[in-house]
This record gives structure tokens, C-alpha cells and sequence, in this order.
């Protein structure tokens, strides 16, 4: 009797899995894209510098009624801690759309045309592609020998090809480094997206001119411009534009840009959105490719 | 005298080579606390673990990790649905039924499992399962189904290890005793073999759910990672171990101190699960 039961107990688990399988398989159009399915949000994790900018400028963190900072991200988006997790994703899943830095697009995926612009290191330099962010550095009144000659080795011919590594060169033609190399200390504070390009211009000037003597911090842009503002660090670093109050106070200069593309599956039929529809499908007001007008 | 003197250097050597796991565990337990203890008392423990939101970058804040918690069960219970009767019947299989011809493969082959890494299990996760599962299930793919079904997978070697080994440590004596009455081989391992290795099996599937619940680098890549409350089988979810993960790299101040109190939750958890194994495993003794 009771090795009937188990018998009976294991062919109804095997029918289930087999049923299970075999169940929905009309939803599987196969070949062919439908626009009627519905959109695979991929976004990136809290505090990452990618998402802070990418919600920044496209209007997703916003005020509300209280006057709280709200991040609006769709909360059903997919949330990846990695470019490279994302771009994975959006090259295995048709109808996923996603956002990346331009510096690690790969032909897997298709960057979408902003408004009608593509985002070309050309595009992005001139403004006419809007998803990008200036990496600046600020200082205060009068600078001391070292500071201004280390500021002049990343705006010169070489510290503009370390910046043009992996993000885009302000100035492609810059003169060389001809500074006069002073010994001398640097303190430099702030973003935590501009340090690693920091780290690489701090690690060639010091080949050059093995003097000196650089601290960077890495503790975000704010911290970094309060910190030339209170006088504890000489350089501060911003992976944003400046805010009003810290203008007043500082000079700044970008000395690279970011551009964030967003990017969909090649198999997809739409290759162009409006920045509007960019931040409702990422806040979830528009759910299915159909929509989009 | 000298021969003493050496006797006793070594066993002192031994001694401190003993020690070393438990004053790691001590420290763990330390660091774990101290960093975690502060943002717990900032946030508030109730606020902390039964706050529904997770938005650390608004202003202000929200710390709830109850999202996280309930993704952590869900995921490990589906895992133990999909891992535990394949893991046992496995079991069984390879101590009473397998021809030592195929044993030779299937061993092997099981104990390979365990030495896969997670990240491999996790990239076959996101190349393989989640397309499968958008197609036949409908969804996104990334869901609570596949990072069950993958932890499911993960599970095996341990439940299927571990289970085997309490199964032959029963006596024959119960076996022969049970064939003597005239019981067939089937009837004899299913119904006497099998129950008497019960705490040992049921030890197997605790260690598997702590493996489950521990599991971090697969289930990022499959869960889909929405740090809101789980809403269906097909959505995805966040673990709390893809929460601490995720974020750890940019995390500042109170976040930062956030993911910490998250891996106290965590080493909660794993602190009663092992615990109850512990419990099973006195009581097979």
C-alpha cells in the first residue's frame, strides 16, 4: 500500500515539472519583435556615481511635495551592481533598456539616439547629447606653485590622453607638459568616480616630477568642494556640475566628460527616444515599447 | 629533556592552529556587532528590519530591510522545494540502488558540483535560466523561480553528501532484519533504512538551507535585486546577502553602517540555523 503511495506521490512530482514545462509555451513568440511586450528596466544599485548622474539629469530624482529628494526609479527595474552585469543583460534580453558610461559601450548592445542625437564623443563635447557629466576640479584664490603645475600636467597634451583612457578628453589639442616641476604637497578631496582618473594622472605626474607629494581622498563630490572651500584640501574633485553656492566661492574647470549612454537590445525596433520618454520608462509611467510615441 | 621540550613547543603549536578558527569566528562576531550596532540604534531595530522601504540616496533616507528578509526566505524555502527531494532521492539512489559502474561517474560528478564557483553557477544563471524561464513562464526571467531553481542546484552536493553518509552509517543489522521479514530491497531501504538516517538527512537539508540563505554572487545575477517587497513568483526580489553586495562598494556614513546591521541580520540567521544542525546532530549521535 504504501509503496503504491510513493510511487504514486513521484509520478505526480514528475507530471508537474513536465507539466510546468510544457505549459505556457504559446507565450513564446520565438523569432520577431513585439513591441506589445513589455519593458525590462535595468537599472544600477544605490550610490552608484552612474546612477546619481543618470537620475540627476534625466529628472528621476526629484523633489516631492514635502520637499524630500526623491530617486523615482520604476521599483520593478532589475538592479545590477556592475556596467558589465548590465550590459550582459540588455545583450541576452530584447526587450531591455538600460544605462551605461559611453567609455564601456560594446557592440552587444545598441545606444539609443537622444532626441534624434547619438552619443558620439563629438555630440557629447558640443551639449547636443544631453546624458553627460562634466568630471571638474575647483580650487581657491591664489594657488601654490605645485597645485597650478600639477593642474597644467592634467589639462597638457598627456594628462589629457590618461583622461581620454576612459572618459572624453576636454581639450584633444592641448600642448605638451612643460612645467618647471616644484617639490612640494597636494591634498586632493572629492568624488568618488573622478578618483580612479585621479589616481593615473597622480601616478604618471609623479614619473615626471618625482617631488612631489599627492594625497587624494576619495570622499564625494560635496565633501571634496567643502573641503577647498574650508582650505583642508588644495584640489577638490566633482563628477557634476558645481551647485551656485560652491561657484561663488571656488574656480573650477572640467577636465573631462562622462557621457551615459542609455542602451537596448539590437534585436529592438526603436533606436531613438525622446529624453521625456527616457525618464518614464525609468520611473515606470511607461511600461511597454508600444507606448512610446 | 629535550624530546620534552619539543612534545611540548608542538602541542603548544597545535593548540594555537586549533584556536585560530574560533578566534576568527570571536572577531567576525565582534566586527560584525560593532560596526552594525550604531546604525541599528540610529535608524531603530523596528524601523531597520520591519521598515518596507529601502531608498538610502533619497532625503531623507529609508533603511527597511524587510523586502530583503522576506527575499531571503522565499528564495532559500523555493530552493529547498526544488533541492531537497532530488538532493535525498539522489542519496538514496547512490547508497542503495546505484551499480558501482555508474557510481564511479555520479560520485565524481556530485563532488565537482561543490568545487564549481558561485559566480560560474551565476553566469549560467543569467545566460541560460533566465532566458528559459522568460520563454516558458512569461516575465522578465529574472524571479524568484530561477534563483530558487539555481540555489536549488547549488544545494545538491551538500544535501546529497551529507545524506548519503548518514544512510550508510545506518546498521545493517536494520536492513538485514527488515529483508529477514520478508520486505523486498525497495521496502526495506524506503522504509526502514531511510527513517532510521532521518536526523542525519534532515541535518543535510539545514546545512543546504545555510548555503542557500549565505548564497551571494548567483543570486545577484538572477533575482533581479528590486529592493521592494516580493509581489510574485515571476517578479524579482533582493536578498539581503545582494543587498549587503550591491551596495557596499559606494555605500558612505549611514548606509554604509546600514549594510553592515544588514549582515548582522544575516549572521542571525546563520547563527540559528547552525544552532538547529547542531541540535539534529547531537540528537543522530
Amino acid at each position: 500500500m504504501k509503496r503504491i503511495l510513493t510511487i504514486g506521490i513521484i509520478l505526480i512530482l514528475g507530471a508537474s515539472i513536465l507539466g510546468g514545462c510544457g505549459a505556457n509555451n504559446s507565450t513564446d513568440s520565438g523569432k520577431g519583435f513585439n513591441l506589445d511586450k513589455e519593458i525590462v528596466v535595468i537599472s544600477r544599485e544605490e550610490g552608484s556615481g552612474t546612477r546619481g548622474a543618470f537620475v540627476e539629469i534625466t529628472g528621476i530624482e526629484a523633489k516631492d511635495e514635502l520637499g524630500n529628494t526623491v530617486d523615482r526609479t520604476y521599483e520593478e527595474a532589475i538592479v545590477y551592481n556592475g556596467t558589465n552585469q548590465v550590459l550582459t543583460a540588455v545583450a541576452g534580453n530584447e526587450y531591455a533598456i538600460g544605462y551605461v558610461s559611453t567609455g564601456s559601450l560594446n557592440e552587444t548592445v545598441r545606444a539609443l539616439k537622444i532626441d534624434g542625437v547619438e552619443p558620439t564623443t563629438e555630440n557629447i563635447k558640443n551639449g547636443s547629447y544631453k546624458i553627460a557629466r562634466p568630471f571638474n576640479i575647483a580650487t581657491k584664490g591664489n594657488l601654490t606653485e605645485i597645485t597650478q603645475d600639477f593642474i597644467d600636467f592634467i589639462m597638457s597634451k598627456e594628462g589629457q590622453e590618461i583622461v581620454s583612457e576612459d572618459f572624453i578628453a576636454v581639450d584633444d589639442n592641448a600642448a605638451p607638459y612643460a612645467g618647471s616641476k616644484p617639490s612640494g604637497k597636494i591634498i586632493i578631496a572629492g568624488s568618488t568616480s573622478v578618483t580612479p582618473v585621479m589616481e593615473k594622472l597622480r601616478e604618471a605626474y609623479l614619473e615626471i616630477n618625482p617631488e612631489a607629494e599627492i594625497e587624494i581622498h576619495s570622499t564625494g563630490s560635496s565633501a571634496g568642494m567643502q573641503a577647498v572651500i574650508n582650505g583642508t584640501a588644495d584640489i577638490g574633485m566633482a563628477s557634476r556640475d558645481l551647485k551656485d553656492s560652491e561657484k561663488a566661492d571656488l574656480d573650477y574647470m572640467a577636465i573631462a566628460i562622462d557621457g551615459i549612454a542609455v542602451i537596448n537590445n539590437p534585436a529592438n525596433t526603436i533606436d531613438n527616444l525622446s529624453l521625456e520618454d527616457v525618464t518614464k520608462i525609468f520611473i515606470g509611467e511607461i511600461t511597454r515599447w508600444s507606448h512610446i510615441k | 629533556m629535550k624530546k620534552n621540550f619539543l612534545e611540548k613547543f608542538m602541542a603548544i603549536v597545535f593548540f594555537i592552529s586549533a584556536t585560530a578558527s574560533i578566534i576568527s569566528v570571536i572577531l567576525i562576531c565582534v566586527f560584525m556587532f560593532t560596526g552594525g550596532i550604531p546604525a541599528l540604534r540610529e535608524i531603530g531595530l523596528f524601523n531597520f528590519i520591519f521598515g518596507r522601504k529601502w531608498s538610502p540616496s533619497n532625503v531623507p533616507p529609508s533603511f527597511g530591510i524587510f523586502p530583503m528578509i522576506l527575499g531571503s526566505i522565499y528564495v532559500t524555502l523555493g530552493a529547498i522545494i526544488i533541492g531537497v527531494p532530488i538532493g535525498v532521492l539522489t542519496a538514496i539512489f547512490l547508497s542503495k540502488f546505484c551499480p558501482r559502474k555508474i557510481y564511479r561517474y555520479i560520485k565524481p560528478a556530485v563532488n565537482l558540483m561543490a568545487g564549481i564557483p558561485s559566480i560560474v553557477y551565476g553566469f549560467f544563471g543569467m545566460v541560460v535560466l533566465v532566458p528559459f524561464i522568460s520563454n516558458v513562464f512569461g516575465g522578465n526571467g529574472n524571479s524568484i523561480l530561477t534563483a530558487s531553481i539555481l540555489l536549488g542546484i547549488m544545494i545538491l552536493p551538500t544535501i546529497i553528501g551529507l545524506s548519503e553518509s548518514a544512510i550508510n552509517s545506518v546498521q545493517k543489522s536494520y536492513y538485514e532484519g527488515a529483508i529477514a521479514l520478508g520486505a523486498s530491497h525497495e521496502t526495506a531501504v524506503m522504509f526502514t533504512v531511510v527513517p532510521a538516517a532521518k536526523s542525519g538527512i534532515l541535518a543535510s537539508i539545514v546545512l543546504g538551507i545555510g548555503r542557500a540563505i549565505g548564497e551571494t554572487m548567483a543570486v545577484v545575477m538572477v533575482a533581479g535585486n528590486q529592493a521592494r517587497m516580493p509581489n510574485g513568483i515571476l517578479r524579482g526580489i533582493r536578498t539581503l546577502t545582494a543587498n549587503i553586495v550591491m551596495e557596499m562598494g559606494y555605500a558612505a556614513d549611514l548606509h554604509r553602517e546600514a549594510l553592515i546591521a544588514t549582515g548582522v541580520v544575516l549572521f542571525v540567521f546563520i547563527l540559528l540555523i547552525n544552532g538547529i544542525f547542531l541540535i539534529l546532530k547531537r540528537r543522530m549521535n
